[in-house]
């Protein structure tokens, strides 16, 4: 016990600092005011955590610091947002995506036509790039003429922030059109989707064969990438007929279960989008770790750019389920119970004898979801065999690759499940916070900062240190109101919110200086 | 500018050249391109259909402006190569370098606006500070390496640009709108001397590579690059690292903090954004695209830039960022040693090739 | 002669280093090759690029009548080759048993094979819960030998298992590694000359990243002159 005392001894003390300082927080303010504070704390906590800890687990196992992180958080919320404000974008999307990607179902199998096939030796260098100058030009034809509803951000009356206004108004049905192609017959319009994607697969097959040389390849099994392409085609023609009604469901549909779906579609996107990421750009680069870091960088520069042109620069706000959203009869309620009753945007509660404003989705929701995700994760590291690589990767690759463990999948497997839970973050985020092209960048600085703080591989480490961060960021952020009395100073000291994020960067320096390996990292 | 050839057929020369010559010899490309730009302002306004004599009173006219673009430039240059040094000679993967140059800036404009020092007094003091911040992350660097040096510079640098945005400092720094009206010293006023300021920059940038040049292959700074390749080898040999680094880490901050110091003289406003994380980006995009380590390298990236940011945002207004953002990653991914990186690659192997077949012949 | 391993003049490159510069081994089916040769002669390069660990740049390595250089480590690994590396590499996160576990190849590999591991290391069976960590160098030595026989390997590399142990366990695990050489064929890299001459049945040195010599340890043990010239006095 004593040893395990000493041993620990720099962890203990910054803990009791802490701890010091939260009681010393308790004593400079009423405690009503504190349980709001600590209760705003643990909900930024969370949505920090959340973009934290798939960062820590990227940069644990490939040593990956992924700067685009904050940026995937934000695509995220606003991918998000068009599901939940606007079905019919998301429907209008679904069917040409099957049918594009159907084409690349069956990628094994041309892979390994192509090696059947023998061409005069100019003909493998020139002919991919003829199908791809035919494919793109017949995919911009019919993609150009599909159904797709959409907003502009130049344009004030179709712009989100009008858009979102109308969700909120319920005068959203109204505004929405019906999916038709234009110009062109459907049938021409899917099946020029359908040939596209076809060609496309294809001359990207013939890239990857005139960089491979010659050579042959094992005769690939035919029934799933065959079952998966009928699936998809099926898919994307059948979305296509049921689209109008299908929208109309979605609207119709209570928004609680809307926001589910959006988070659902957000999380799913930000996987497959990392899994994407680490596929394309990350892993030829696994060898030159600085060159990684400016790539990752770069990334999150382009994604934000991307985001602008898309979503337009200004911010837009994205209104909370209705489960969070009640302001009627019995509202605010004065219980858990009376909110689950009448769905009550607040919960007014007595402490101290003043009464608390708690927010039900700001304060409570995001910090379940945290708490959800924290032991989630916590039990796929602890008890799943993916786990355990990841835990046994963390230490030593090369020696998992040495078992037989095909490590570079599970790279992929993780990195989409790290830009996945940012995305969800971001999901979860937006209604708390909003929508804005910088929420990307102040919430990777909060992650760096949180990671700084708790080691900056270790899982409980990430989960501290994002509580901390939250924690004083929210209570500096309240006696910027209030003031704080400092000793010597007659006046108390209200500290403008732009200081708030200083004092957790500074608390960070100070970590690392004392302990360079954070509070929980390992000595190495 | 490159650096230059010191290897084969120096002893072939005959020695009774003299000091200027053989320096010529060996920096030809380097004295080419600095009397080139040296001579473009009067080029330009050749060009133009300006006389030489408007010129030196200062009229307006797009070679003005060029000139104006070029001070920038070169500003750039001296911020790159700066980083350059911490970052690719000594190693050290520091993500506050923005705040070296922005503290020249800010004590500059603050010391000429608010203490009314003169010119040479305020020169000094932000000498004296970039020696102080040098120190600053010489007190961390021994006790945090990699990324979590990475972290605790980006904080220093994080808290200084929050300082600077705060409410509570904006009487000194102007907060979010930046310094403004800071008074010119007549002996070098961008605008009614913007040739002399020009020919001020221009002279900066090439001493200041001049003497990094001559760092980067001193005694010391050889220990640096062999420290950064593989520092338990230097440490073996028995120098301390941690000296060199300090040094490095001292003529980088001191030489940002010029720039910075050229940069508020030269500015209307000092823009808060020169303190932010995004400045340490330019930086690392400039030194990338000429190539890290290279010296000469960040020198011409700071100029493809700048010039590469006003003509893209000239030509696509907004869609400007997203292009230099893919360019950037296409750089990472395909030219990772940069222009002048990949060039020197290509001449020292070249190099060695003529050194091969010179051994072999006399072998044989 | 049908062999098991063939590696055939392998080069292998770290960095711009030239580690390997032409590595012959044959190892037949069963039975112990040694592995030896001064520090840095490149013997546990030899073993790492045998599992593509290290690719070599050149060269043949033949496994069970299939080439295997160039293919990805997992893949060879998987063929069934057991890797038991020098500084034993055990994974301090995981417990022991999860240390076991992980090697699995297929479901259930750890039940069928417990018996012979704990039959081997019956210390390792009251440690299962305990943390990577807290075991004592031989104890770590045992679990990344056990590691290597959860699946059905056919051939293990075992490299240096005799480093920094006390000479009793260095008895235990020589009659474990003589033990297991009777179901899989067994590449050992062993400094210790006694403990190699003891366990081999034939050799191969490995000089300045060449092998230079190869044989039966029975020749080598009475050649004094090699001995000195190649590993030093033993």
């Amino acid at each position: 016990m004593i040893d395990v005392l000493r041993k620990n001894r720099v962890q203990l003390i910054t803990l009791i600092a802490l701890g010091l300082f939260f009681l010393f927080a308790s004593q400079g303010m009423s405690s009503k005011d504190w349980v709001v504070t600590m209760l705003r704390g643990l909900a930024v906590g969370a949505i920090t955590f959340l973009v934290a800890s798939g960062f820590s687990i990227i940069l644990g196992l490939m040593d990956v610091l992924n700067l685009a992180h904050g940026a995937l958080f934000m695509v995220g919320a606003y991918l998000g947002w068009s599901v939940y404000v606007r079905p019919d974008t998301f429907m209008d999307l679904l069917t040409p995506l099957a049918l594009v990607g159907a084409g690349f179902a069956l990628s094994p199998l041309w892979d390994y036509w192509l090696t059947q096939l023998s061409l005069r030796p100019a003909l493998p260098r020139t002919w991919p790039w003829v199908g791809l100058a035919l494919s793109l030009a017949l995919l911009g034809f019919t993609l150009a003429r599909a159904p797709m509803a959409a907003w502009n951000p130049e344009a004030y009356a179709e712009s989100p922030i009008v858009w979102t206004q109308a969700f909120e108004q319920g005068k959203l049905a109204a505004m929405i059109q019906p999916a038709t192609f234009d110009g062109i017959p459907p049938w021409a319009g899917l099946a020029g989707m359908i040939a596209g994607g076809l060609l496309l697969a294809i001359s990207l097959a013939g890239f990857r064969r005139a960089r491979r040389g010659e050579g042959t390849l094992a005769p690939p099994s035919w029934g799933r990438p065959l079952a998966i392409f009928v699936l998809l085609l099926i898919a994307g023609v059948g979305l296509y007929l049921v689209n109008d009604p299908l929208t109309a469901f979605l609207l119709g549909l209570n928004t609680t279960w809307l926001f589910l779906i959006a988070a659902l579609v957000a999380t799913l996107a930000g996987a497959g989008l990392g899994a994407l990421m680490e596929m394309t750009l990350i892993r030829p680069l696994y060898e030159r770790a600085i060159y990684q870091i400016m790539l990752t960088f770069g990334l999150a520069f382009i994604i934000t750019e991307m985001v602008r042109s898309t979503w337009g620069r200004s911010g837009f706000t994205m209104p909370k389920p209705s489960l969070f959203a009640g302001t009627g009869e019995g509202c605010p309620a004065t219980s858990l119970g009376g909110w689950l009753q009448n769905h009550c945007a607040i919960i007014m509660v007595e402490i101290g004898g003043e009464t608390a404003r708690i927010r039900t989705y700001n304060e409570i929701f995001v910090t379940l979801v945290g708490l959800v995700v924290l032991i989630g994760v916590w039990l796929l590291l602890q008890r799943t065999r993916l786990g355990m690589i990841i835990r046994a990767g963390v230490q030593d690759g090369e020696m998992v690759e040495a078992l037989g463990i095909n490590v570079r999948r599970v790279f992929t497997l993780v990195f989409a499940l790290g830009v996945g839970l940012a995305a969800l973050g971001g999901v979860i985020a937006a209604p708390a916070t909003g929508l804005s092209i910088s929420m990307g960048a102040s919430v990777l600085l909060a992650a760096l900062i949180a990671l700084a703080i708790g080691g900056l591989t270790s899982y409980p480490g990430a989960a501290a240190g994002a509580m901390l961060v939250g924690l004083i960021q929210q209570f500096i952020i309240k006696y910027g109101s209030i003031g704080i009395q400092l000793p010597f100073m007659a006046e108390p000291f209200k500290p403008s919110p732009t200081v708030a994020p200083a004092t957790t960067v500074l608390l960070m320096v100070v970590i690392l200086l004392i302990m360079p390996q954070g509070l929980f990292g390992r000595k190495e | 500018m490159t650096t230059p050839s010191r290897s084969d057929g120096r002893a072939v020369r005959p020695e009774k050249r003299s000091f200027i010559a053989r320096w010529l010899a060996d920096n030809g490309l380097l004295t080419a391109i600095v009397l080139a730009l040296a001579l473009l302002p009067f080029a330009l306004a050749l060009i133009n259909g300006q006389s030489i004599a408007s010129l030196v009173v200062n009229e307006s006219g797009s070679a003005k402006f060029i000139q104006g673009l070029l001070i920038e430039v070169y500003i750039l240059a001296v911020f790159a190569i700066s980083y350059d040094l911490v970052l690719g000679v000594a190693g050290l993967l520091s993500f506050g370098h923005a705040m070296f140059f922005a503290v020249g800036a800010y004590l500059t404009g603050i010391l000429l606006k608010n203490f009314g020092w003169p010119l040479w007094m305020t020169l000094l003091a932000v000498i004296g500070a970039g020696v102080l911040q040098a120190l600053l992350f010489g007190v961390v660097l021994p006790r945090v390496q990699g990324i979590t040096f990475a972290l605790v510079t980006l904080g220093f640098a994080a808290v200084f640009d929050i300082m600077i945005k705060s409410r509570e400092l904006a009487a000194w720094t102007g907060a979010d709108v930046g310094l403004q009206g800071i008074p010119r010293p007549d002996l070098l006023n961008p605008n009614t001397q913007r040739l002399r300021f020009y020919f001020v920059a221009l002279a900066f940038a090439v001493a200041v590579y001049l003497f990094y040049r001559r760092f980067v292959n001193s005694p010391t700074g050889r220990v640096c690059v062999a420290s950064r390749e593989n520092p338990d080898r230097a440490k073996m040999l028995g120098y301390n690292i941690f000296y060199f680094q300090l040094a490095a880490l001292t003529i980088a901050s001191i030489t940002a903090a010029l720039a910075g110091m050229l940069n508020a003289l030269y500015k209307p406003i000092v823009s808060p954004e020169i303190a932010s994380l995004g400045f340490t980006v330019d930086g690392l995009l400039m030194v990338l695209i000429g190539g890290i380590g290279t010296l000469s390298g960040a020198m011409v990236g700071a100029g493809v830039f700048r010039l590469m940011d006003f003509y893209f945002a000239k030509w696509f207004g907004e869609n400007a960022s997203f292009l230099i953002g893919v360019i950037y990653v296409a750089i990472v991914l395909f030219l990772p040693y940069g222009i002048v990186g990949t060039w020197q690659r290509r001449s020292i192997s070249r190099r060695k090739g003529w050194r091969r077949l010179l051994w072999f012949t006399r072998e044989s | 002669m049908n062999n098991l391993l063939e590696v055939q003049d392998i080069h292998t490159f770290i960095g711009q280093f030239h580690i390997l510069e032409g590595v012959t081994v044959g190892a037949p089916e069963g039975g112990i090759v040694a592995l030896l040769g001064r520090n840095g002669a490149g013997k546990t390069t030899t073993l790492k690029s045998i599992l593509g660990l290290t690719p070599p740049s050149q060269g043949r390595v033949v496994f069970d009548g299939q080439e295997i250089q160039g293919r990805a480590s997992y893949d060879i690994a998987s063929l069934g080759i057991g890797y038991v590396p020098e500084h034993r590499a055990i994974f301090r996160d995981l417990s022991v048993g999860e240390n076991l576990k992980i090697a699995e190849r297929r479901r259930g590999d750890l039940e069928r094979k417990e018996e012979l591991i704990f039959g081997l290391f019956p210390d390792l069976k009251r440690l299962i819960k305990l943390p990577g960590t807290s075991l004592s160098g031989g104890q770590q030595q045992m679990l990344a030998v056990a590691r290597a026989l959860v699946p059905d390997n056919r051939l293990l590399l075992i490299d240096e298992p005799s480093e920094g142990l006390a000479p009793v366990i260095i008895e235990s695990m020589m009659e474990a590694i003589r033990q297991l050489s009777g179901d899989s064929t067994i590449l050992l890299v062993e400094q210790n000359f006694i403990v190699a001459s003891r366990l081999a049945e034939r050799y191969v040195i490995i000089e300045e990243g060449r092998s230079v010599k190869a044989g039966l340890m029975a020749d080598l043990v009475d050649d004094h002159e090699t001995i000195q010239r190649y590993l030093g006095a033993a």
